[in-house]
């Protein structure tokens, strides 16, 4: 059996006669593209009142504390909040697509495209947000891009109102009739991550593996400790603890595998074995992956789908215990508005966990998290009306210098939400691009400047 | 079908209808189109209703959700406008028991249509939900 596993950026990549300057200079720019449905408590009349999602100051001066970002405030100076704008293209256009809100919305949120209906193989919508970035800039990484995501997305055929289910399941599009699938078994990301099922071993030679609870890095630390006395301290230090922290995530999905093969009962029975039941570890999980990805530059760009429209789930982690879908209906009552605000604030309240691990990491001239851009953002505004106006929509990190963050923007009413995304391309290296699906110009994220082409 | 029964919605309206009746003039516009109409059944239902009006005579097609998530009938709809307000009713083809949908309602100030869709079938009562309805700027 072969493996291999990727490295951290050590200095000893760097040419000696390039400066340290350089190795700043090249710090690749990651970028994370996360998807939540079913709107916010924040998008609805009282939740705008409330400020349940967006701050009610704009500027640098605006107060988290009534907000479901409330859990990022440490990360404030990280922080573009762009609220107000619309996502038009998720919305019918004719009186057959009346209705299938839940069906088509999640294709939309980063392509910013209006999906086919269709339930055959003749899927349309666009490409996606992360896909221009990752055919530009992705090439150069052994995997271009990864798709993950936490609930079951592989469903097949029809998903409701003549709307196919990759169209609910799949954010992230190569080309307009090419959605890809999502991930979201942890060991399938770890295997691809560092190569076990890239290196010639068949699936009976990792069922043996597997079956022995031996682990990847037991093929490796041999070849490692051989590379480990070759570079300098600093490298020494940061690759040892590179490949601790892939061990620790191995242990965890093995501690995970172990627990669902017990035979104890599941919450969630259908899951693959690799998928802790518990929402808050199955995300903690997936971005440590994402977070040791990026660090070892394997890819430089991840979709993450975090919910399924019309699902059922429920977060009792967040204090309150009704179903998503279910809350998310709250019928315009404060009371249940509030309840659904538990939901939007205990989501976001993952992403610091995320942020962290990225400000932790060095890289270049500072940190993962300044050479990251993290786009967190749902494609439906008030999920009780099922519209899409006003929807919720945050960026954290600075994408290697593309956003200076600390600000809170809110945008003319009827901006479209590819504006933003528009200038977030272009700030990320795709100067030329003129359009991003129903984008009418591009919006001055820095200053909230509207600078509609119309 | 039972299940078209159960469906969602169930109409009365009530509505102090104060619109004007007629087609295509200044005073009254036309009710031809399509609507998204949201029903207020425990939460907003989008519904697609398609009219077409003739005078005061006004026909159409609603789409009613059956308890099959993603799945709809199409019930055809026959009725007028009498004192600016209208009044539409169909039969739910199909359904295990008769059961028939009113449409009553009124053009709003800010060009929606409001009021009640009752749903009534034998055993059943009937069922009121109010909703608004927005006209759909269709696209292709």
């Amino acid at each position: 059996m072969s493996a291999t596993v990727a490295l951290p950026f050590l200095e000893a990549m760097v040419p000696a006669r390039r400066a340290s300057g350089a190795v700043a200079a090249a710090a690749p720019r990651r970028l994370v593209c996360i998807e939540m449905v079913h709107g916010s408590a924040g998008s609805s009349a009282i939740g705008v009142k409330k400020n349940l999602w967006a701050p009610a100051a704009t500027g640098r001066d605006f107060d988290l504390t009534p907000t479901s970002l409330r859990s990022l405030e440490p990360f404030r100076d990280h922080l573009t909040i762009v609220s107000n704008t619309d996502v038009d293209p998720a919305n019918p256009f004719t009186a057959k697509e009346i209705g299938g809100d839940h069906a088509r919305s999640s294709a939309v949120l980063y392509t910013q495209a209006h999906p086919k209906q269709t339930q055959g193989g003749d899927v349309q919508a666009g490409v996606s947000l992360d896909q221009l970035y990752a055919q530009r800039f992705g090439q150069d990484t052994a995997i271009p891009s990864m798709q993950l995501c936490i609930e079951n997305v592989d469903q097949n055929g029809g998903c409701g109102y003549g709307y196919s289910c990759v169209y609910t399941d799949a954010i992230s599009w190569a080309a307009p009739d090419r959605p890809l699938p999502m991930i979201r078994d942890p060991r399938i990301v770890f295997d691809e991550l560092f190569g076990v099922l890239k290196t010639g071993t068949t699936r009976s030679e990792r069922s043996e593996r597997l079956a022995e609870d031996r682990s990847i890095l037991d093929w490796l630390l041999a070849s490692a400790g051989r590379l480990q006395k070759t570079l300098g301290p600093a490298d020494r230090s940061r690759l040892a603890d590179y490949l601790e922290h892939v061990r620790e995530i191995e242990r965890r999905i093995q501690i995970v595998e172990a627990r669902n093969r017990s035979g104890e009962l599941r919450e969630l029975p259908a899951a693959p074995a690799g998928v802790p039941d518990s929402f808050s570890e199955h995300v903690k999980l997936m971005f440590d992956l994402q977070a040791l990805a990026l660090a070892s530059d394997v890819t430089r760009v991840f979709a993450f789908k975090l919910g399924r429209d019309a699902s059922s789930r429920s977060y009792p982690e967040s204090g309150f215990t009704g179903t998503f879908h279910e809350t998310s209906h709250h019928s315009g009552r404060e009371d249940k508005i509030l309840n659904f605000a538990k939901l939007n604030t205990f989501h976001v309240s993952l992403i610091p966990y995320f942020l962290e691990t990225l400000k932790n990491t060095p890289d270049g001239d500072g940190s993962l998290l300044d050479h990251t851009l993290l786009m967190y953002g749902s494609p439906m505004g008030d999920s009780n009306l099922h519209n899409h106006k006003r929807v919720p929509f945050f960026i954290a990190g600075r994408g290697g210098g593309a956003l200076k963050g600390g600000v809170h923007l809110k945008a003319p009413n009827g901006t479209p939400l590819a504006n933003v995304m528009l200038t977030v391309l272009q700030a990320l290296g795709l100067p030329e691009l003129e359009r991003f699906g129903d984008s009418d110009g591009a919006y001055n994220i820095e200053h909230g400047q509207h600078a509609r082409g119309d | 079908m039972t299940t078209l029964k159960t469906i969602v919605v169930m109409v009365a309206l009530t509505a102090g209808l104060s619109a004007q009746h007629g087609k295509g003039t200044a005073e009254t516009p036309s009710l031809t189109g399509t609507w998204n109409m949201g029903l207020e059944g425990g939460h907003v239902i989008p519904v697609a209703l398609v009219l077409k009006q003739d005078g005061d005579v006004l026909g159409g097609t609603i789409s009613m959700p059956t308890q099959k998530i993603g799945q709809t009938v199409d019930v055809a709809l026959k009725g007028g406008l009498a004192n600016g307000a209208f009044a539409l009713s169909g039969t739910v083809e199909g359904a295990k028991d008769p059961t028939t949908i009113e449409i009553k309602g009124k053009l709003n100030d800010e060009g929606m249509l409001e009021g009640t869709v009752t749903m009534s079938g034998r055993g059943d009562g009937h069922h009121d939900m109010p909703y608004t309805a927005e006209r759909l700027k269709e696209r292709k």
